[in-house]
């Protein structure tokens, strides 16, 4: 009897509350809808952005609007006959554009992000530590409009622009890359005031990665008579790679979105131009100069625009976990 | 000055009131007009009527509604959403908006979408006309004389020197320094490239084959392009031998040196004020009011655009039209008048004027 | 390498030494003056405004195992570290009084602390190979003094052979040093140590992290090489500082209540057989029997 009576007393008590057994399964589905939801609300304005953009695409061909070199806007409603749209749609010197100010943001700021990274992490004095940690990433959360404003009125006429005078006297304004005249806004003046926007997050990043180093392996080669420089360059950097090269994926991606600040400083022009100190646009920066006066069938152009931007940053993001991965593997990072 | 400011004021709430039905009473009768400042007591509900559309008329916008909520009828709100010209038509095409405003105006076939999706015809105004000005980065070259052929040519990169034969020929006596030009345009999709693109457009023939005009253009190799008034301001400032087209209410604003233009009459004009009203003197406006502003002579200063307000003649509510005819109306009055000059724009003349007020009454009468 | 006149040597708890007891003398059995690789007097650490160790005077012996024992917390670590200037990679950390190396104090200002780790190599507690080959683990050090080709390649190989790994692992130089058990990784660690040929081995705890059997093969291997190094150890493991010490150094922790800190200091030291058979301090035979700690 008290037996059984136990046995019905433990089975209760580990049947424990209806509540209790349906929390977690109801916490779990509640977590996949969500996740659900904004896999379809992804898909849905792909879907939707790529379907309005389909004319366009149509009328140039796929490669053609990729890769064709004029991009003439004009006056028209037509948004779903191709044979009907007037103006020509070919967004190359954008994509170029924007991966030229991309490229000269990433070369500026990848051996800063480093180098202020090390000294946070391995040189600095903890008082200065705790303080240019937070400033930089304060600065990482500054609006990038104050960036191209700042960047407008004062950082490229006071100090890039004689700079830039400068690289184009010396032999390299005989190269077609900085052939001038040199003008306030720029490819590379643009290139230059995003490299400090994307600088924040790249080091914060990268500051992350140098402080899970394990200070044992550090210390190992201290113990061996290394220097600090010895230290950085054969064990922190060696054993970082991954992560560098995942800070870095993440200020390009930064870079290639920047919208406004580029839009301030890289010139608007529908033109490519060949060097650095020539105007041009990049793609987000051309859609947002150009939507709100654009007439229906920019628009849908514009549109294109959006979803060549999206397939870009989507094969960078793959780029960039295979690269991360086959670093890793290399470098026999635990992390990967 | 505070007298005027309320003598002033009296004309337009006597306009307001004249003009109105007695429906739009509430609009300026229960002001108290000694103490402008001191707020209203409510008598209604609020009414909120919202807008958007160009950004080249914003700032007077916003001073009129500023003034006209503040001391003429605190009971409304009107809220304008500078988009830009384009999303001003499109807005007022899907009607998330009360009125819409633009630096062109809608064509035949946009005013049948509208009637196609409101139901009823859509009513366009013109507002208020802005010039357009080329500027220059050196106080020196203030008054220089051009055509549009020699600035059609500047932005070509054909003239590419201020001591050029073409700009000597135009200004003889003026010692023209040996600088290279560098032509600054807007990057960004606006109304006035169309106004200044529209007019070179019109005069020189080389521009309508190579460039056209619009909103965009795909400006030569060599130019600058500049984000917003600002960033063309910047271009202009910043670069040796900057030359750039901006807004009058810009240039004037910043205080820039800027170009006389030579008109179909051929009289060099330095863009003032009265230069522009001299120029919309003698247009002609047609009833669908319809028109671009080009071949300017006598005393006109030549590139000059228009602003047009949208409305609908139905599906608004009584309170709603009411305001609306109520605030436009005192736009167009006295004191509209005087916010507009005081911020670079040129007002409507009297005649166009007069159409404009009745044509208001449009709003909402085929409810 | 094995020397059977030093297994003859090892010392055991069983030994009896009582002559070496005499009076109260902290620290007893004079090292020959030439046999002195370190001396430290009046050593004091700081981090910071906290005293971690204090007023800590005694020699080291060449060629000798010396063992630094005390319960968690003396500064036993923390003076080991002071011994190499390890501690200098601390913010904070500062050292008062003198630690003369073969009669340089290595804290005068014109000693580099990169030409003092070269001599005086560290192992730590938990084994730290770089995420590399095992073979570049090895040639790390080397490499940094510019040794390459086929020197690099037999220094490796003989510290792979000093550490008793070589069989282990000369058939898979180019895998990673991660790949190895938790005991070869020690050893490797140590091979990696000895590579650039220090004087003086440091270890911190050094089996902590092994299992038993692991421990013993780096027991073995410090009787093996102590011929070649001196080699001082940290240990919480008091029977691993008898089996294999020749010197033990006793601290313990004095807490001072008024400022809830606590400081390390040295109490006894001298021969192992000595401190383990005939502790001269009440506090170390508390501690050697089990009664604290």
């Amino acid at each position: 009897m008290s037996t059984a009576t136990e046995a019905t007393t433990l089975r209760s008590q580990l049947r424990g509350t209806k509540k209790g057994r349906y929390a977690d399964p109801l916490f779990k589905s509640l977590m996949t809808t969500a996740g659900v939801f904004v896999l379809f609300l992804l898909g849905v304005m792909i879907v939707r952005t790529t379907v309005d953009a389909w004319p366009v695409f149509q009328k140039e061909g796929f490669f053609g609007f990729l890769f064709g070199m004029q991009w003439t806007a004009q006056a028209s409603n037509e948004t779903t006959n191709p044979d009907l749209m007037l103006g020509t749609y070919g967004a190359w010197p954008f994509i170029y554009g924007t991966f030229v100010t991309a490229f000269i943001a990433l070369v500026i700021a990848l051996p800063l992000a480093i180098a202020t990274a090390l000294y946070i992490t391995q040189a600095a004095p903890r008082r200065i530590r705790n303080s240019l940690s937070y400033w930089v990433e304060t600065l990482a959360a500054v609006p990038s409009i104050v960036y191209g404003l700042w960047g407008l009125l004062f950082f490229v006429p006071v100090v890039l622009m004689p700079l830039f005078a400068w690289l184009e006297s010396t032999f390299l304004g005989d190269t077609f890359l900085f052939e001038g005249p040199v003008r306030n806004v720029s490819y590379l003046a643009a290139g230059t005031v995003l490299a400090i926007m994307i600088l924040p997050i790249m080091t914060a990043i990268i500051r992350e990665v140098f402080s899970a180093a394990p200070q044992d392996e550090l210390n190992a080669a201290y113990g061996m008579g290394a220097t600090r420089w010895e230290v950085i360059r054969q064990v922190l950097l060696p054993r970082s790679t991954s992560g560098i090269v995942g800070g870095t994926m993440l200020g390009m991606g930064r870079a290639i979105g920047e919208t406004i600040a580029v839009a301030m400083l890289v010139g608007g022009s529908q033109r490519m131009g060949y060097s650095l100190f020539f105007g041009g646009d990049s793609m987000a920066a051309h859609i947002v100069s150009t939507f709100a006066d654009a007439y229906p069938e920019t628009i849908i152009g514009l549109m294109a625009i959006g979803v060549a931007l999206f397939l870009f940053t989507f094969f960078i993001n793959i780029l960039a976990r295979a690269l991360v991965w086959r670093v890793g593997r290399l470098g026999g990072d635990s992390a990967v | 000055m505070f007298t005027n400011f309320k003598s002033g004021r009296y004309v337009a709430v006597a306009a307001a009131a004249a003009l109105l039905l007695a429906a739009c009473g509430t609009g300026g009768g229960e002001n108290d007009p000694g103490n402008p400042n001191a707020p209203q007591p409510a008598t209604g509900e609020t009414i909120t009527l919202d807008g958007a559309g160009a950004t080249f008329p914003t700032p007077l916008w916003q001073a009129l509604i500023d003034d006209y909520t503040r001391n003429v009828n605190p009971n409304v709100r009107i809220n304008y959403q500078s988009i830009g010209s384009g999303g001003g038509i499109t807005q007022f095409k899907e009607q998330t908006v009360q009125f819409g405003s633009s630096e062109r105006f809608l064509s035949d076939e946009d005013l049948a979408d509208v009637e196609a999706a409101r139901g009823c015809p859509a009513v366009q105004l013109p507002a208020v006309y802005g010039s357009v000005v080329i500027a220059f980065s050196d106080d020196q070259f203030d008054g220089l004389v051009l055509t549009a052929d020699v600035i059609a040519r500047v932005f070509d990169r054909d003239i590419v020197n201020f001591n050029d034969p073409a700009i000597a020929a135009l200004n003889p006596g003026v010692d023209l320094p040996d600088v290279e030009i560098a032509p600054v345009h807007r990057s960004d999709g606006s109304g006035t490239t169309n106004v200044f693109t529209l007019y070179l457009e019109d005069e020189v023939p080389m521009w309508a084959d190579k460039y056209g005009s619009g909103t965009e253009v795909n400006w030569a190799a060599g130019t600058i392009g500049g984000q917003g008034n600002e960033g063309v301001a910047a271009g202009i400032i910043q670069n040796p031998g900057g030359f750039g087209y901006v807004n009058q209410s810009y240039a004037i604003e910043l205080g820039l040196p800027q170009a006389q233009v030579v008109n179909a009459d051929g009289n060099a004009i330095y863009p003032t004020l009265e230069a522009t009203s001299a120029g919309l003197d003698g247009l002609e406006i047609p009833e669908s009011y319809q028109f671009s502003i080009l071949g300017i002579g006598g005393e006109g200063y030549p590139i000059t655009g228009a602003v047009w307000n949208f409305f609908y003649e139905c599906g608004y509510t009584d309170a709603e039209a009411a305001e609306l005819k109520a605030f436009w109306a005192w736009a167009l009055g006295a004191e509209g008048d005087a916010h507009a000059t005081e911020l670079g724009y040129a007002p409507l003349g009297q005649a166009v004027k007069d159409r404009v007020l009745a044509d208001l009454e449009r709003i909402n009468a085929s409810n | 390498m094995s020397n059977p006149a030093n297994t003859t040597e090892r010392p055991s708890v069983t030994m009896s030494t009582r002559e070496l007891a005499s009076g109260t003398a902290e620290v007893s059995e004079e090292i020959a003056p030439s046999n002195v690789v370190f001396s430290l007097d009046d050593v004091s650490v700081y981090y910071n405004k906290f005293r971690a160790v204090r007023n800590v005077s005694f020699e080291i012996a060449k060629h000798e195992i010396t063992a630094l024992i005390g319960p968690s917390g003396c500064g036993k670590s923390t003076l080991l570290r002071s011994l190499n200037r390890m501690n200098d990679l601390i913010p904070g950390a500062r050292v008062e009084g003198t630690v003369l190396y073969h009669g340089e104090n290595i804290y005068d200002e014109e000693i580099d602390p990169v030409e003092v780790r070269r001599r005086i190599g560290m192992v730590f507690q938990k084994p730290n190979p770089f995420p590399k080959s095992i073979y570049d683990n090895v040639a790390f050090g080397p490499k940094l003094d510019g040794v390459k080709g086929s020197e690099l390649e037999g220094m490796v190989e003989e510290a792979l052979k000093g550490a008793a790994l070589w069989d282990e692992v000369k058939n898979k130089l180019k895998e990673s040093g991660h790949s190895l058990s938790g005991g070869q990784q020690q050893r490797l660690c140590i091979a990696r140590a000895i590579a650039v040929q220090p004087e003086v081995v440091l270890m911190d705890e050094p089996c902590s992290a092994l299992d038993p059997i692991a421990t013993t093969r780096i027991e073995d291997l410090m009787q093996q090489i102590k011929n070649d190094y001196t080699i001082v150890i940290v240990t919480h493991n008091m029977q691993q500082a008898a089996r294999i010490s020749d010197r033990t150094a006793f601290f313990v922790t004095e807490v001072n209540n008024e400022s809830d800190t606590r400081t390390g200091t040295l109490v006894e030291y001298g021969k192992t057989s000595q401190i383990f058979v005939d502790p001269h301090d009440k506090r170390t035979e508390d501690y050697i029997s089990g009664r604290f700690g």
